[in-house]
């Protein structure tokens, strides 16, 4: 196995996990506009 | 109830301790348990491993001080949960007793029923790894000091974990990685006596552990009973 | 200057939201300048080649693990103390953050033993602590949503980060009290032994993690804000 592979997994692993963090904070965004939607259509209805 | 000095720490303290003391005398079935699980598992492994004495008296130590753990884990469910659900934990969290006296009561009596035999056992399973006798007393030593830790530690996971979803599985994820510290000094003070190091550094950090321990976790305890009861 | 009226989460809101977008950037200008001092401007190492390279994600990311744990401590410790909800949700916000570097310092730390130490792992006294950590930050994230009530978890949470702050200690001083694998700490407060543009090249991508975790801190802040407060109205008025 030559360096090359160790680098390789290692910075492509950080990126991969960095990409599912930011992935998971923008799902984290939506979810929270879309609890505001609900909230603001409950109080629509009254 | 007694009403040994009412309000005072002291007297929580001998109150929680021995009330528990002697439920668990009455009913022996969880201190049994805990003892049979431990010497159990303790078997199992030369059963597995096979007989090699020398593999034996290497893996013994570390073996000992897991069954150990498991066998203290076991019992920490049930240190607050029965009086929650029945709400006599929030009977006592009223009482003119100060909170940090029986919580350090109730550790007291589950290390009592739990450690103490644990550690009481631990040369004769000792014997059957084939430890020297220094390794031996090194590692009831090592137990005598760290169990009281377990117990300390678990009881705060447990309170924390009082009512909560997940159960068990949840307790495991908390308590054990807070045990790693002291399974590695514990067993590494058993270890560096047999190799022929001393075990004083690993036995000093483990007691300077428990001292943490006592003075800290208790009143951590009460905060997470008091948060749970809100 | 009145602080306790950053503390209310509607104006913390508006504050992260302006603020994140910044520290995002700085994060990448870091990294872009940190990477080009690590592979361009750092030279070969004269016993371990190329491979040392790692060195740029592995230390850093350790440094940021043990960091972040110290800094979602605090905010435990200031919720508890000061029982304020916002405290409580950062910490909440912190600690994936802080489990992702976590991971990655193992994972890259791997990946760097195999070519040098001849294996993936070894239960040397850093690493052990180090997934101990990792376990730390799963314990606090399943505590924290282990309850009907935001609030019991958000305290019983808290209490537990100060409980496993023992455990730092322990993984700072570990590579001093036990002779295994891990060398001793080549970057200490009084100098360093190693050569200037890998020592700045470790440090800009520290510094660039450190500004990334501020911004996903505070993006991640933001969305529990608005899930928490959804029934305030100036939630519902966005």
């Amino acid at each position: 196995m030559n360096h090359g592979f160790y680098l390789w997994m290692s910075y492509g692993a950080t990126a991969i996990a960095i990409a599912i963090e930011i992935a998971t904070l923008a799902a984290g965004r939506a979810r929270a506009r879309r609890l505001i939607e609900e909230e603001r259509d409950l109080e629509a209805q009254d | 109830m007694t009403t040994m000095a009412l309000g005072s720490l002291p007297g929580g303290f001998a109150w929680a301790f021995s009330c528990d003391f002697r439920l668990a005398w009455r009913n022996p079935g969880e201190t049994v348990l805990v003892v049979a699980f431990f010497v159990l598992v303790a078997s199992l492994f030369p059963l597995g491993v096979g007989a090699d004495m020398r593999l034996l008296e290497r893996i013994g130590p570390g073996v000992i001080w897991v069954c150990a753990l498991l066998a203290a884990f076991l019992s920490l469910p049930a240190m607050f949960s029965s009086d929650y659900m029945d709400g006599s934990l929030e009977q006592m969290a009223l009482s003119s007793h100060p909170m940090v006296g029986w919580v350090s009561g109730k550790i007291a009596a589950h290390w009592i029923m739990t450690g103490l035999p644990l550690t009481v056992l631990s040369p004769l399973l000792a014997l059957q790894y084939g430890l020297e006798p220094d390794t031996l007393l090194v590692l009831a030593a090592a137990l005598a000091i760290g169990t009281p830790v377990l117990s300390l530690l678990g009881a705060a996971c447990s309170a924390l974990t009082l009512g909560a979803r997940g159960g068990g599985m949840l307790l495991a994820l908390l308590a054990l990685p807070l045990f790693v510290p002291i399974l590695i000094f514990g067993a590494g003070a058993a270890q560096a006596q047999a190799s022929g190091l001393s075990p004083s550094p690993h036995l000093s950090l483990l007691a300077a552990g428990l001292i943490v321990a006592a003075m800290g976790l208790p009143a951590a305890v009460c905060l997470a009973i008091r948060i749970a009861l809100d | 200057m009145n602080w306790s009226y950053f503390s209310s989460p509607s104006t913390f809101y508006r504050l992260a939201g302006w603020l994140s977008p910044w520290f995002f950037a700085l994060a990448a200008i870091l990294t872009a300048v940190g990477l080009y001092y690590g592979f361009v401007v750092a030279p070969t190492d004269a016993q371990q080649g190329e491979v040392y390279r790692v060195i740029f994600i592995h230390v850093p990311a350790a440094w940021m693990s043990m960091f972040i744990y110290f800094v979602m401590a605090a905010y435990s410790a200031a919720s508890l103390t000061f029982n304020t909800r916002l405290g409580a949700m950062m910490a909440r916000a912190l600690a994936p953050t802080g489990a992702l570097f976590t991971f990655v310092a193992l994972w890259t730390g791997a990946f760097w033993g195999r070519p040098t130490w001849g294996t993936y792992w070894a239960w040397d006294a850093r690493m052990t602590s180090e997934l101990v950590l990792l376990f730390l930050y799963f314990g606090f994230i399943a505590l924290a949503n282990a309850f009907e009530d935001p609030r019991r978890g958000d305290r019983a949470a808290a209490l537990l980060a100060l409980i496993g702050l023992v455990n730092l200690p322990i993984i700072y001083f570990s590579v001093h009290w036990w002779n295994t694998l891990h060398q001793g700490s080549t970057v200490k407060l009084t100098g360093t032994s190693m050569h200037v543009a890998m020592l700045t090249g470790m440090l800009l991508m520290a510094f660039a993690f450190w500004m990334y975790s501020i911004g996903a801190a505070l993006t991640r802040v933001r969305s529990i804000i608005l899930e928490r407060e959804r029934r305030a109205r100036w939630a519902r008025s966005l």
